[in-house]
């Protein structure tokens, strides 16, 4: 070529070229001798965390447990219910307005509503984010038709609980301050709880059962791995690395037949009496077990099952008669005469009088060391002279129950108050017990006093001014009283069952102790008692033809502010339990009413257990009082 | 060397004898593992769709236009390249500058210009010409080439294509173009001294480069610093690379059969990542096959070079194998966490037309060279 000649052609270097090739050489060295690093010295534990990134542990959820009463009726099942859940990654964003448009319509909710829970939704966008939770089954049939054309769109078959009433009826009024509900977990409890295997979509029990037996019901999640792709998504099941263990299903000592009525005449006494709040809880003495707890107003648990609206939740919790609380175990209130119980043991039993022993009454009992004409009134401001023990408590005397009082002292009173199980827990297994008040001096030190005052202890000698107790600890009283002395453990689930409901592991009765009194004298308290129905005291009530010898203790009290005419609202108590014999000491059933704010001067709560009785025992008798009736009779104690 | 020979031509026929099958075969074998990969990378995705063409079909019909457009630059004599460098070279910047305008957005950046439903990537070619016209200009320097103006030169005539590519911005071609002015100068006898200076003040002002990079771009580079420092964010790709390098063990989970890269953990498995599926599923031993395959056929493009009758053809051929070692170590190397994350692909085993056609053209020259070293002297 003739330009070679023109353009003197580059030199040729040998070394360049061995440079070139030294260095080209030594740059596939160091990527062979990386990938050796990488894939051999490095290999097994590369490998591992490839394996876990594409690996998810989920857990497979179990069976919640069923609960059953006593009688093997369902009282909880679980039911399946279609939530439509929206997987955010899945959804172009381009469509969102048009699918969750259409979504809207099906379940017949503002599009907004579903953009704004859309929106609301922090986490991976693979997430499921539920959108309506419970839809009805056309709309979700429709959905599943379309869901090809609902891009992220998810039908969800979620169980929900659905609780029922003693006819098999979904039906969360009767039972709902037993039972409680579920409710979605919260982030402080899926912190505290995420080691256990709650997810963070996850129901828990809230209150009742639901929440005291949470672990027992829940069971145990299992654990399944999932491979998944490297958008998050599951692809399928590698390993079941752990089955699921269903929930135990429970027995509970109510029964339903007995709730009900309870209920029913509980309502009716409220409505006559006009009656803001109630309760009533029926017991068998002799094992603690609850066979019926109402608590009046109740709130429907199947409206918090599926999620309750916000107009629903607030208006129960603006009720000024707090349905959502438990009163009989989560509210206190002076118990009235029905503590004279305890004032009247412990001054058997502290030598402050004998049975024997009469005792001067007055119109008003002056208090001691305070100024002359400083007196407290008996019930029926006349007095009811001389009176010993039984006497005094089956016509209910304030100022004989005044003087054992002031005699006890404050701290021999609340002894025997403790002694009772008053002032503490009864250890129920539901949530939310409260312990009540006992006067005390240690109790009037934790309130920056230096001692309780005569007139003070002399009114907590009738259950007034600085005594509150609960309905529950109330009756775990007589109970005791009743059962010659065995303070039980008021038991609330019998055991565990078999899906049909039929009891497999029962749960022992517990005695939380022995009451330390002498069996004379509690044997003396129950003759007292069963004077208080045959005197009159109780009104009609001893007319019932009743397989035993009934025996109670009424409690009435004014308390609160006047209303417009200057008339105190009343609450009353009466408690009741029917030995075969007058003081035996085998009662198979305690029952106790408690009215709250009553306009009527007598005492509902005696009509209220009496129209139980009478269901119960399935008594032609109808010896209810009518309210113009109660309204004229006197207040007695 | 200036010493005057008598040449005399060759018959074609001739020429043809002296067609480097050795050469071909490497490059085959190149492809041919491109297109088993790429059947496994696409193993899970299920049927293609109707009217669409799988990617391992459409290597095998890129291959063969590529190896057409090979034999017709095979037989043109090279020597034609040096009298058509300057509309070579304008061509070069003309498409670049189509690229900008036209280009589709790809991951952010213009990449490739769609021309009759086809997506052409005009960078891969501007290699390519690139390296032609650095070996016309650095041949022409003759006993020039010594002195700092070879260097200033052929520095201008890299800078306007590296900006353009840099304003996609494609990062990756332009270390490409640069690669390759260093590698050719190298070679054609230029000074090392000046080309170290030059060298030094370039690396100098990178923090400045650095400045100009997207966010996006620095994160790569700062994750291949520490790809711990966001696993989950903008090392999940670098992280879940090598983990799944790592997992290949000696000899691979075995092909269609990786996790990460049929769970798709490597979102861009087929184009730069595709190293990981070698190491994956074939382990160290496919690894080190493919670097051997790699290594011989730049073994073969240098001894095309050593022996090729002039300087064009010696810088022709080396200013290939600089491209294609450039491309093969930083590819390599940031896949396995050795380099920052640049969107260099991987020679004759990534998929795309574009990069197979114009790394073909090139060897179609680089036959043209072989077949045009013997000068049949008597």
């Amino acid at each position: 070529m003739g330009t070679q000649f023109e353009h003197p052609d580059l030199p040729r270097s040998g070394i360049r070229f061995i440079a070139f090739g030294v260095i080209g050489l030594l740059l596939f060295t160091v990527l062979a001798g990386r990938l050796f690093q990488l894939q051999v010295i490095e290999g097994r534990a590369r490998a591992e965390q490839a394996e876990a990134a594409r690996t998810a542990d989920v857990a497979v959820p179990s069976q919640r447990g069923l609960v059953f009463d006593r009688e093997g009726r369902p009282l909880v099942i679980n039911v399946p219910t279609w939530t439509v859940a929206v997987r955010p990654a899945d959804l172009p964003a381009a469509r969102q307005n048009a699918v969750l448009g259409r979504v809207a319509e099906l379940v017949s909710m503002p599009v907004t509503q579903l953009s704004a829970r859309l929106n609301a939704f922090v986490g991976s966008p693979f997430d499921l984010v539920p959108l309506v939770t419970d839809i009805n089954r056309s709309a979700a049939l429709v959905l599943a038709e379309e869901s090809a054309s609902l891009p992220g769109i998810e039908l969800q078959v979620v169980p929900r609980r659905q609780y029922l009433n003693e006819r098999g009826e979904a039906d969360g009024t009767l039972l709902s301050h037993i039972v409680g509900y579920t409710g979605p977990i919260n982030a402080l409890e899926l912190e505290q709880l995420g080691d256990a295997g709650y997810l963070h979509d996850d129901q828990i029990g809230r209150t009742g059962i639901e929440a005291a037996f949470e672990s027992e019901l829940r069971g145990a999640y299992g654990s399944a791995r999932w491979e998944r792709d490297a958008s998050g998504r599951l692809v399928k099941v590698v390993e079941e690395t752990r089955d699921p263990t269903a929930g135990r299903n429970l027995v509970l000592t109510i029964d339903a037949r007995l709730q009900r009525m309870a209920t029913e005449s509980l309502l009716w006494g409220m409505q006559e009496a006009n009656v803001s709040e109630g309760v009533t809880i029926v017991m068998n003495p002799q094992s603690g077990e609850i066979l019926a707890m109402v608590s009046l107003p109740a709130y429907d648990n199947n409206a918090f099952a599926g999620g309750i609206s916000d107009e629903l939740y607030q208006a129960y919790l603006t009720d000024p008669n707090l349905p959502l609380r438990n009163h009989a175990i989560s509210d206190i209130y002076p118990p009235g005469s029905t503590f004279k119980l305890v004032t009247g043991l412990a001054a058997l039993q502290e030598g402050v009088t004998t049975p024997a022993r009469r005792w001067q009454t007055y119109a008003c009992y002056q208090i001691p060391g305070a100024p002359a004409g400083d007196c407290l009134y008996d019930w029926n401001r006349r007095g009811f002279g001389q009176l010993n023990m039984v006497e005094a408590f089956a016509i209910s005397s304030d100022t004989f129950f005044y003087q054992m009082a002031v005699n006890l002292g404050v701290d021999r009173l609340a002894k025997w108050a403790y002694e009772l199980g008053f002032g503490a827990p009864t250890e129920i297994d539901l949530p939310n017990e409260a312990s009540g008040i006992i006067a005390s001096s240690e109790w009037a030190h934790t309130q920056g006093r230096t001692g309780v005052y005569t007139g003070e202890l002399a009114q907590a000698g009738i259950g007034q001014n600085v005594i509150a107790v609960t309905p529950l600890q109330l009756l775990n009283a007589y109970a005791a009283l009743a059962n010659g002395g065995h303070l039980m453990r008021p038991q609330i689930v019998l055991g565990e069952a078999d899906a049909d409901g039929n009891l497999v592991d029962r749960y022992e009765p517990e005695v939380l102790h022995e009451v330390a009194a002498d069996p004379a004298n509690l044997s003396l308290m129950r003759i007292g008692a069963r004077e208080v129905i045959t005197t009159g005291h109780a009104y009609n009530i001893s007319d019932l033809r009743l397989p035993g010898a009934l025996s109670g203790k009424t409690g009435t009290a004014e308390f609160g502010l006047p209303d417009a005419e200057g008339a105190l609202p009343f609450h009353s108590w009466f408690v009741a339990w029917l030995p075969s014999t007058p003081g035996a000491t085998d009662s198979p059933l305690a029952v106790i009413t408690f009215t709250h704010r009553a306009t009527v001067i007598g005492n509902v709560s005696t009509e209220v257990v009496k129209y139980f009785l009478q269901q119960y025992f399935n008594l032609e008798q109808d010896l209810r009082l009518d309210p113009v009736t109660l309204r004229q009779l006197s207040g007695g104690n | 060397m200036g010493v005057a020979v008598t040449t005399f031509e060759v018959t074609p026929a001739a020429r043809w004898r002296d067609f480097d099958w050795q050469l071909t075969l490497y490059v085959v074998l190149l492809l041919g593992f491109g297109v088993i990969l790429g059947v496994s990378a696409a193993w899970n995705d299920g049927p293609s769709p109707p009217g669409v063409i799988p990617q391992p079909v459409k290597t095998v019909i890129w291959s063969g236009i590529g190896f057409a457009v090979l034999a017709v630059a095979a037989s043109v004599d090279y020597h034609w390249l040096r009298t058509f460098a300057v509309p070579i070279y304008l061509s070069t910047l003309g498409l670049l500058v189509l690229n900008l305008l036209a280009g589709n957005e790809v991951f952010g950046a213009q990449l490739s210009v769609t021309i009759g439903g086809l997506d052409f990537q005009f960078s891969e070619i501007a290699k390519v010409l690139m390296v032609i016209v650095l070996a016309a200009f650095l041949a022409g320097r003759g006993q020039g080439i010594g002195r700092l103006s070879t260097i200033i030169g052929a520095g201008l005539l890299t800078v306007l294509p590296t900006a353009l590519v840099l304003r996609q911005p494609d990062l990756g071609t332009a270390l490409v173009f640069v690669a390759i002015l260093g590698g050719m100068l190298f070679i054609s006898g230029a000074s090392i001294g000046w080309m170290a200076l030059l060298g030094g003040v370039t690396v100098a002002l990178t923090p400045i480069a650095l400045g100009a990079l997207a966010d996006y771009q620095l994160s790569r580079l700062t994750c291949f610093l520490d790809p711990a420092a966001d696993p989950q964010g903008a090392c999940y790709q670098l992280v879940q690379a090598l983990n799944a390098v790592g997992s290949g063990g000696w000899l691979g989970q075995g092909l269609t059969a990786g996790h990460a890269n049929q769970l798709g953990f490597l979102p861009v498995q087929t184009t730069d990542f595709i190293f990981t599926i070698v190491a994956e599923e074939l382990g160290l031993l496919g690894g080190f096959i493919l670097l051997a395959l790699f290594g011989l056929l730049l073994w073969r493009i240098t001894i095309i070079g050593w022996r090729a009758r002039d300087g064009l053809g010696r810088l022709v051929a080396m200013g290939l194998a600089t491209m294609l070692l450039f491309q093969v170590v930083v590819n390599i190397g940031m896949v396995i966490g050795l380099l920052p994350v640049t969107g260099i692909p991987l020679p004759l085993i990534t998929y795309g037309g574009s990069s197979t056609v114009s790394i073909l053209f090139g060897m179609g020259i680089l036959q043209s060279v072989r077949m045009h070293t013997r000068t049949e002297t008597f």
